[in-house]
Order: structure tokens, then C-alpha cells, then sequence
């Protein structure tokens, strides 16, 4: 049986949690919603469950179908023994002591990351950590490369907006805290800078 | 890193030269990318500016008399 939910015009991330829901409790279902960011990140939330989420285009609406695929993406209790590897910024500088030599430190780990195997798999930004995300940032064209080799980067929309920074972000995905704490948690490892 | 771009990397004897060195870059808007020094050049957790070797003179050129250049050389 297919329920069909109605998430338009609610507010982030009243979409997500209302599709989490509704994954656990049937196997299809239907989302609508009125916007792009929550578009991606109810996608993102049936992927991160294992489902497949497909898309279609409405008049200022799009309705998300979501079907399990009962794939190993489903979360299970316990703490992961391997699972991917998440590197979280909570600020825009590297380390506690001098910002100018915070700021020179980061720029480095962000170069070395382009560098260095075996890469993180996602990449996730916070409070001032955000900055680093946003038009100006030394390190938008590392950030970028790291998108292309396939990393997920995702950012705090709630800091984004805490510092009128939301229409300048460059790298990565408008992220909420659901998603944060999701993708946290079913790390293998998580690693803060 | 980006193909069909040859680099050079200015290395300094101090952290604080880089930062300086960094800083003239910018206003001289000389196109450059703070990084840290190659495994292959030193083990030390330096810093060195990297820019591309068509800046080469008017990268000497501002720093000359300012900051004092350990070496560059090619990356």
C-alpha cells in the first residue's frame, strides 16, 4: 500500500523526520514537497535507509517516491565496526591557539586531503565551519576537486543562516541537524579537526 | 595537482615568513595556494606558497627585501 504524504509548506526539517517516519512504517511511499532543499534532503534520508527515491516534477511541487530495496543500507542497532569515514569542521580554523596560523593550518589539511589516500567520505561543516564552505573561502577549489573524487560535504543550514551565509555557499549540501547527527552515528569512524 | 601548469614552491625559514609572503601575494594578486611543504622536500610540518612558474619574477621580486626566501624550487 502507498501513503502519500503531504510535506508541503512545512518548514526544515519537518520533511525529513515526517519521511523517516514513513519509511519505517511502510515499505512505499510517496513524499510532496515545495522546495529544492527538501527535495534533496528527503532523497537523501532513503538513501541513507537503503530505499530509492525517485523524483517527479510538479508545478512548484516535487513528489518523492520511496521504495525499499531491503538493500544493507538499512541501519541496524549497534555501533558500526567499519562504515564510512566522516571528518567534521566545527570551525573555520584548524586547531585552538592563533587564528592567523588556524587559518594557514587549515588550508594545508585541505590540500594534503586532495592528496593523501585513503580518502573520508564525507565531509561535514558546522558553526564557523561553515565559512570554509562559502564564496571568499581559500579552500572552495580543494573542496570542489574533493566533490568530484566522489566525497559527500555537507553543511549546516541552520549555521549557514546563523551567519547570513546561505546564498553564498559554493561547495557541498545545505545539510540539517537530523542528517548530521544520522550520518555521525553510522560512521565507522568520525574524525573532528 | 592541475595539469598543464608547472609549479614552484617558495619555501621560508619560518611559518611567519610564509604568512608574510602570503600576504604580499594577495595584495600583489599574484595567483598562489598555501600548502604544506612536499614529504619529499622535508619531513618538518612546514608551510610554503606554491604559485605557477610564470609568476616567478614578479614573485622575487615582491618579496625581495621583505621576507627572507629559504629557496624555490619546483614542485
Amino acid at each position: 500500500m502507498t501513503r502519500e504524504i503531504d510535506a508541503r509548506g512545512l518548514a526544515c526539517p519537518e520533511p525529513v523526520m515526517l519521511a523517516k517516519k514513513a519509511i519505517e512504517e511502510a515499505d512505499d511511499c510517496v513524499i510532496i514537497v515545495d522546495n529544492e532543499a527538501a527535495r534533496d534532503n528527503v532523497c537523501r534520508i532513503a538513501k541513507s535507509q537503503g530505499c530509492t527515491a525517485t523524483v517527479e516534477e510538479g508545478a512548484g511541487t516535487f513528489s518523492i517516491r520511496i521504495t525499499a530495496d531491503g538493500g544493507p543500507g538499512k541501519t541496524e542497532a549497534g555501533i558500526p565496526s567499519t562504515g564510512p569515514t566522516v571528518v567534521v569542521f566545527p570551525s573555520d580554523k584548524m586547531g585552538q591557539g592563533d587564528d592567523e596560523l588556524g587559518t594557514v593550518l587549515i588550508k594545508g589539511f585541505f590540500h594534503a586531503l586532495g592528496e593523501v589516500s585513503p580518502k573520508p567520505d564525507t565531509l561535514i561543516f558546522f558553526n564557523a565551519g561553515v565559512k570554509l564552505t562559502v564564496q571568499g573561502s581559500d579552500v572552495l577549489e580543494d573542496l570542489h576537486s574533493l566533490e568530484e573524487k566522489g566525497l559527500t560535504i555537507l553543511v549546516c543550514g541552520t549555521c549557514l543562516d546563523f551567519y547570513g551565509l546561505k546564498e553564498e555557499i559554493r561547495a557541498g549540501t545545505v545539510s540539517n541537524m537530523y542528517d548530521i547527527a544520522e550520518t555521525m552515528l553510522s560512521a565507522g569512524k568520525v574524525i573532528r579537526i | 595537482m592541475t595539469s598543464g601548469n608547472t609549479y614552484l614552491i617558495a619555501l621560508f625559514p619560518s611559518t611567519s615568513g610564509a604568512l608574510m609572503a602570503e600576504k604580499l601575494f594577495k595584495r600583489e594578486g599574484i595567483p598562489h595556494k598555501i600548502i604544506p611543504v612536499p614529504r619529499q622536500i622535508s619531513s618538518d610540518c612546514g608551510v610554503c606558497l606554491r604559485f605557477s612558474v610564470s609568476e616567478r619574477e614578479r614573485a622575487e621580486k615582491t618579496l625581495a627585501g621583505k621576507v627572507d626566501i629559504q629557496d624555490i624550487c619546483p614542485l
